[in-house]
């Protein structure tokens, strides 16, 4: 579905990523994993738009979107969840659904979907998305990204400011969401739970692809187990 | 007192559809455009060409509209897409700079191809007493289009999607990007509205007295208050600033004078923002 | 955004875009203010048995000398202040009243009108400070300051004169209302601005102005207490101007809400350090040159004056962030420089 060759992207002429390929099949989820300063940020925006691609090509589904502003990707059915989240804190959690489903109407069963899987959002909807606690306002990001329907789902570190026991009932999202037929890529630092959701993942590390493979063979891996499941 | 009063409230409903533009363009697009009283003098300027080509009042206005909305459109796709690639307040500075560039020669090319020009819009009738003071038809008809512009403008931002998308461009742009929303887009509508909303209060305003194609800077200046004092961005705010200020202004001008007027509002100015940055409704 | 980082370096090796550090050695620094001073002196041997082209001359240097100020003011500190010609009216009016209808001797007046306009100007920049307002929210209280000061001339007709002006008794049949004599009074006046200007940049006061201008937040950690150095550009910018503004009123005769109106100085003053370059020395100056100029050629062009200006701040303030004349004295430093490597590397 989604499908990146060669892809280098930077900021102020200098590439953080390089020559990265990195294939997403529909219906699988596939994370990023690498640690801080890696490039896996880096590799997101350029993937959706975000940032300017300096060399190398991107297709979703078989078109090529490379280069093509952020705004149209997302009208693609490409949705992207950023760290920073990028709420519209002054509007309340409901208009921030609405737009998600932009330019469309929005559409009563996405809705359903949204609030099914987070519950909380529910109680919070009159509220303005700026008095939301960090873990809400996680979920009201990727229930906005999911308003659109799309087909490609990318969540940039999901679990961002959260607790453990947070982040693990939303990786039991993430999964719930998998199951209904949404295609998911996740950069994520937090290795064990990315690659618990993951079918297959890739290894990031300062801006290349180091490793890649089903997420069984990255977690049997000496060198990720090493460096990123602290186990000797 | 009553007239004083409700000579006020029409002036008012005035000053808000002055302002509103003014707040949208600001609180939307982050950028003073100092050139919006221009756009209502253009307008004025070309209804009134219209009107006496011998065309009917409606489609005056309309060109009039027209025109200030094309003009709109046209600065934003040229000279403020530098200013947009800025942020912040480098972003208001160069906004502000190159919009007052864009007033000069807007002033400059009216006032030399039209000296004295001047839009009046003579609205027949006779007088409608409300509440015991006799209206002229002209005044009600300006607050009852300011009114009913305020209230679909009101329920545009709030209610529907192509004005939920415009409020959320400045909340958070890259949000705005991520669920599909075309920035650039929304900033030209929103110009290109302002324009319009500055051509319709020229209109409006010239039912009750005559607009001159002087008027363009003090226009701009009394947008600049009444947006300030709503709250920049508020359409609301803009409209209750307005009535208020309208009122007072009303007042003020029938027991001291001209001047202090003038005086008066400016200082409400600086005093909102020394005292209450966001204004009456801002956020 | 690019520009505040350039990493073009200038002579002394300081970056351009941040304005360069003042030459050291007190030679190198001063020698342009007097050589400007020098060449401005000879104007009246050119110009001066027209009394219409001297006064167009003094004119010329009484906005130089509001340039400065509003280069000190602005170009150093970022604080927008639309209120050139209302503080000058104030330094203006009140030496004319104090003068003329309080009969207070024309020293004391110029005193204490310069006195009330650092005041005033001084009282803006600790508001603008105190409530953290930013560059725009300053230009609009300045900016209401300033209408606010027309409206005030206007309304009180008994004590300005209102619309019609005021005509200044104090400084008739004194060398003051000479023309050539008047020149020579601004000129001065010109270049002690220059040298305060220049001096302020080479002291700590102006080590902090550029420091805040780089980045406030970096300033403020670094210890300079940006607040106060705001203050301090706003009080000398100011009593620059009330001092130019009470030595005009002496000086002309005849002051009116136009003279001091944000529309006939304000925006000049921009467009003249959209020029000759923000925050330089010299820029001012140029400025002020460049404009006399222009405004000579298009006196026959009537409202059409007014379009061109505005053309001029569009294009000015799009293609040179701090001014054409230092963008283009970059270029030709930049060319100069290509050229003398190429030079240095023919065997």
């Amino acid at each position: 579905m989604l499908e990146a060759s060669g892809l280098s992207a930077g900021y102020l002429g200098e590439n953080v990523v390089e020559g990265v390929n990195v294939q997403v099949a529909a219906g699988q989820a596939v994370a990023v994993i690498g640690s801080n300063g890696a490039g896996k940020t880096t590799l997101f925006r350029a993937l959706c738009g975000m940032l300017p691609v300096s060399a190398g090509r991107v297709r979703f589904d078989g078109e090529d979107i490379t280069g093509r502003p952020a705004h149209r990707v997302a009208r693609a059915g490409l949705a992207y969840v950023p760290a920073e989240r990028h709420l519209f804190p002054g509007m309340s959690v409901r208009e921030n659904l609405l737009l998600g489903a932009y330019p469309g109407r929005p559409d009563p069963s996405a809705f359903e979907l949204v609030l099914d899987l987070f519950p909380r959002l529910e109680e919070r909807r009159k509220q303005p998305a700026g008095s939301l606690s960090g873990g809400e306002q996680q979920m009201l990001a990727v229930g906005r990204a999911l308003m659109s329907r799309p087909r490609l789902l990318m969540l940039d570190e999901p679990t961002t400011g959260l607790a453990p026991k947070l982040a693990r009932s939303a990786y039991e999202a993430l999964q719930a969401l998998k199951e209904t037929g949404v295609t998911l890529l996740v950069a994520e630092q937090q290795v064990p739970l990315a690659l618990s959701l993951a079918d297959r993942g890739y290894v990031l590390e300062t801006g290349r692809i180091r490793l890649e493979g089903a997420s069984e063979d990255l977690e049997r891996n000496p060198e990720v187990r090493r460096a990123y499941l602290g186990v000797a | 007192m009553k007239a004083v009063a409700l000579d006020g409230i029409v002036l008012g409903l005035q000053f808000g559809l002055l302002g509103v533009g003014m707040t949208l363009i600001y609180g939307l697009g982050g950028v003073l455009n100092l050139a919006y009283g221009q756009a209502a003098v253009l307008a004025a300027i070309v209804v009134a060409i219209t009107l006496t080509a011998g065309a009917p009042a409606l489609v005056a206005t309309a060109a009039g509209l027209l025109a200030a909305a094309a003009g709109g459109v046209v600065i934003d796709r040229t000279l403020m897409l530098p200013v947009y690639h800025q942020r912040g307040e480098h972003r208001v500075l160069l906004g502000l700079l190159l919009t007052l560039g864009v007033a000069f020669v807007i002033d400059g090319l009216l006032l030399w191809r039209y000296p004295t020009g001047a839009l009046r819009l003579e609205i027949g009738g006779e007088a409608v007493p409300i509440l015991g003071v006799r209206m002229r038809v002209g005044s009600l008809l300006a607050s009852g289009i300011s009114l009913a512009v305020g209230a679909i403008l009101l329920l545009f931002f709030r209610a529907t999607t192509m004005g939920r998308a415009a409020r959320s461009v400045i909340q958070d742009e890259v949000g705005a990007r991520l669920v599909g929303i075309n920035p650039a887009a929304v900033r030209t509508f929103i110009f290109a509205l302002s324009g319009a909303l500055a051509g319709l209060v020229a209109v409006t305003r010239s039912m009750t007295s005559p607009v001159s194609v002087t008027a363009g800077f003090d226009f701009t200046i009394l947008a600049l208050i009444v947006a300030v004092v709503g709250g920049l961005g508020s359409v609301a705010g803009a409209f209750l600033a307005g009535v208020l200020l309208g009122i007072v202004s009303t007042v003020s001008a029938f027991y001291i004078g001209q001047y202090i007027t003038t005086i008066v509002l400016l200082a409400a100015t600086a005093l909102t923002i020394v005292m209450r940055p966001r204004g009456l409704l801002g956020r | 955004m690019t520009a505040e980082f350039d990493t073009t370096v200038d002579s002394e090796g300081a970056p351009l875009g941040v304005s360069a550090r003042p030459p050291r050695s007190l030679t190198r620094a001063f020698w342009p203010i007097a050589v400007t001073g020098a060449v401005l002196a000879l104007v009246p041997l050119w110009l001066g048995d027209s009394r219409l082209m001297m006064g167009l001359a003094v004119d010329a240097l009484v906005f130089g000398a509001y340039a400065i100020a509003f280069n000190v003011i602005f170009g150093s500190t970022n604080q927008l202040f639309l209120c050139v010609g209302a503080l000058a009216g104030v330094g203006g009016y009140a030496s004319a009243i104090l003068a003329d209808t309080a009969k207070l001797p024309m020293t004391v007046g110029l005193a204490l009108a310069t006195a009330l306009a650092t005041a005033l100007g001084g009282l803006l920049s600790w508001i603008a400070v105190r409530r953290s307002l930013g560059v725009i929210f300053t230009g609009i209280v300045t900016l209401a300051f300033s209408l606010s000061f027309a409206n005030l001339v206007l309304g009180q007709r008994e004590l300005t004169g209102g619309e019609t002006g005021l005509v200044v008794a104090a400084g008739e049949g004194t060398f003051l209302r000479e023309r050539v004599a008047a020149y020579y009074l601004f000129l001065g006046l010109l270049v002690v601005f220059l040298v305060v200007f220049r001096a302020l940049e080479r002291s700590h006061i102006g080590w902090a102005f550029r420091a805040l201008r780089d980045s406030e937040l970096a300033a403020e950690l670094a210890g300079v207490d940006v607040a106060r150095y705001r203050i301090y550009a706003g009080v000398i910018g100011s009593a620059m101007l009330g001092i130019t503004g009470a030595v005009y009123a002496y000086s002309d005769g005849f002051i009116s809400p136009s003279t001091f109106a944000f529309g006939h100085v304000d925006v000049r003053v921009l467009v003249m350090l959209a020029f000759g370059g923000l925050g330089t020395l010299l820029g001012p100056v140029v400025g002020t040159v460049v404009f006399a100029v222009l405004d000579e050629l298009l006196i026959d062009f009537g409202q059409l004056r007014t379009v061109v200006y505005g053309l001029l701040i569009i294009a000015l303030f799009l293609g040179f962030k701090r001014g054409a004349v230092p963008a283009v004295a970059d270029l030709l430093r930049r060319l100069v420089r290509q050229a003398r490597s190429r030079l240095g590397r023919q065997p």
